[in-house]
């Protein structure tokens, strides 16, 4: 039985991506070029997140494997060949917020944010590296307002989608 | 002459500095001229964007008012960095009621967007700076030099919104490496992307991408690959050998960022920026064409 999450199909259709959504006549051409579809064909499916997406049918939480969304690689390179202009990965962007909200997602995902809410960049400052910085002749990363950062993830809610 | 705001990034800032080293190299030969500022993550297009992407314009449109405030552009050193601020750029300029949402999150830090400078990639710039100028500076002809040239894809994608060069067949960078002599060869993957992206979820399919990508250069007669993007550079320099051994093929591709061959026909040494930090090495390389 396949029954419609219109929470989903709200979502996705809210995300300012025009009404082009609407005209994807399943072309294939974004699974056509698609580096991930090429080599995982049974496992990432470009074509078929749209459908679902417009659908309202929910593939993409609650699943034990969810490559399904988490495969795309962010190439960018349906978006240039899709024939109705429909800008897939800012609707791939969606789903996976809405994965990571339902506190789904690779690791990888999280822990990269939280390090930047803790340091204000995804790759802090270290010794060794500003030595590095110096040796080469280098001036010093200047470091950014930290806590700056944080009130504005803070308003944004991200601390607690990641449970700071 | 114009001052850019340096947006070099947390990968090659706080990982990988000796490309800086190149870029800063060649921007005082050809006259480009930046400074620091105090900027966060810009933040990632791939990871950040995906975990929650209110979250990601505000913390960009950030990083744009501390460049707004100078009144500077931002010249950035890797293609993620260019790609967020270019977007969110554009996203808040063109997009009245994500502004006002947003200008009201950075209200409470006293800041706010108004959408008054500009974002370029490091590649338009040397563009821009021209083939001639490029020539003048060269005190080794790398002719006979066969490269295979890798944008990666947030360089030239989407092109509606960054309009920096061809999304299907970047022309720039290959012009650039021209200009040094080096010939960039042809080969059937080059707009494919490095695989990294898909490497944050899982490393198998991203080994592979890379290893077709590289088997397709190797294929083409490529020395070796060029680019202009850290993240493209940590996946065909450190994951190489992950590549490797997952596939069961050898390749030994040397990779140079475009400001490093760059410095390299102008006649710096390799010490002097850092090359020996490089994974794969390409000492044999420097060796045939006597840039050691």
């Amino acid at each position: 039985m396949v029954s419609v999450d219109f929470e989903l199909r709200k979502k996705v259709m809210d995300a300012h991506i025009g009404d082009t959504l609407k005209y994807c006549y399943q072309c294939n051409r974004c699974t056509d070029v698609c580096p991930v579809s090429q080599i995982a064909p049974d496992r990432y499916n470009p074509r078929g997140n749209i459908m679902a997406s417009f659908l309202g049918i929910n593939l993409f939480m609650g699943q034990k494997d969810n490559f399904g969304i988490w495969g795309c690689t962010v190439c960018d390179t349906c978006d240039e060949i899709c024939p109705q202009k429909i800008e897939l990965t800012e609707i791939f962007t969606v789903l996976k917020n809405m994965s990571i909200a339902a506190g789904e997602g690779p690791d990888y995902y999280t822990t990269q944010a939280s390090t930047i809410y803790d340091a204000g960049k995804a790759i802090p400052s270290q010794p060794a590296i500003e030595r590095r910085r110096e040796q080469l002749g280098l001036p010093k990363v200047e470091e950014p307002d930290v806590s700056e950062v944080q009130k504005i993830l803070n308003v944004t809610k991200l601390n607690k989608i990641l449970n700071k | 002459m114009t001052e850019y705001k340096m947006f070099q990034g947390c990968t090659i800032g706080n990982r990988i500095p000796f490309l800086e080293a190149s870029a800063r190299m060649v921007f005082d030969k050809l006259g480009i001229k930046t400074s620091e500022g105090p900027f966060a993550c810009c933040p990632d297009p791939v990871g950040f964007n995906s975990v929650d992407h209110t979250s990601w314009l505000a913390m960009g449109a950030r990083d744009l008012t501390i460049a707004e405030a100078e009144e500077k552009d931002i010249i950035s050193l890797c293609n993620g960095c260019f790609q967020t601020l270019k977007l969110v750029n554009k996203e808040l300029s063109h997009d009245e009621h994500e502004r006002e949402k947003i200008n009201k999150i950075l209200g409470e830090v006293g800041k706010e967007f108004k959408g008054t400078i500009n974002v370029k990639h490091f590649v338009e710039v040397l563009h821009e700076v021209g083939e001639e100028k490029i020539k003048e500076s060269i005190k080794n002809d790398l002719s006979g030099l066969k490269v295979a040239c890798h944008t990666g894809c947030h360089y030239n994608r989407p092109s509606e919104i960054v309009q920096t060069d061809d999304p299907l067949k970047p022309v720039k960078l290959r012009e650039i490496v021209a200009a040094t002599g080096a010939t960039p060869v042809d080969y059937d993957e080059e707009v494919l992307c490095c695989g990294a992206g898909v490497g944050n979820t899982e490393e198998e399919p991203a080994m592979q991408i890379l290893a077709n990508k590289l088997s397709s250069a190797m294929n083409a007669g490529a020395e070796a690959i060029i680019v202009n993007c850290p993240a493209c550079f940590q996946q065909f320099d450190t994951n190489q050998k992950k590549a490797e051994k997952q596939t069961g093929n050898s390749y030994g591709l040397p990779v140079l960022y475009v400001t490093e061959l760059l410095a390299l026909a102008f006649g710096m040494k390799p010490d002097d920026m850092g090359i020996k930090f490089h994974r794969t090495r390409p000492k044999d390389l420097l060796e045939k064409h006597n840039l050691a």
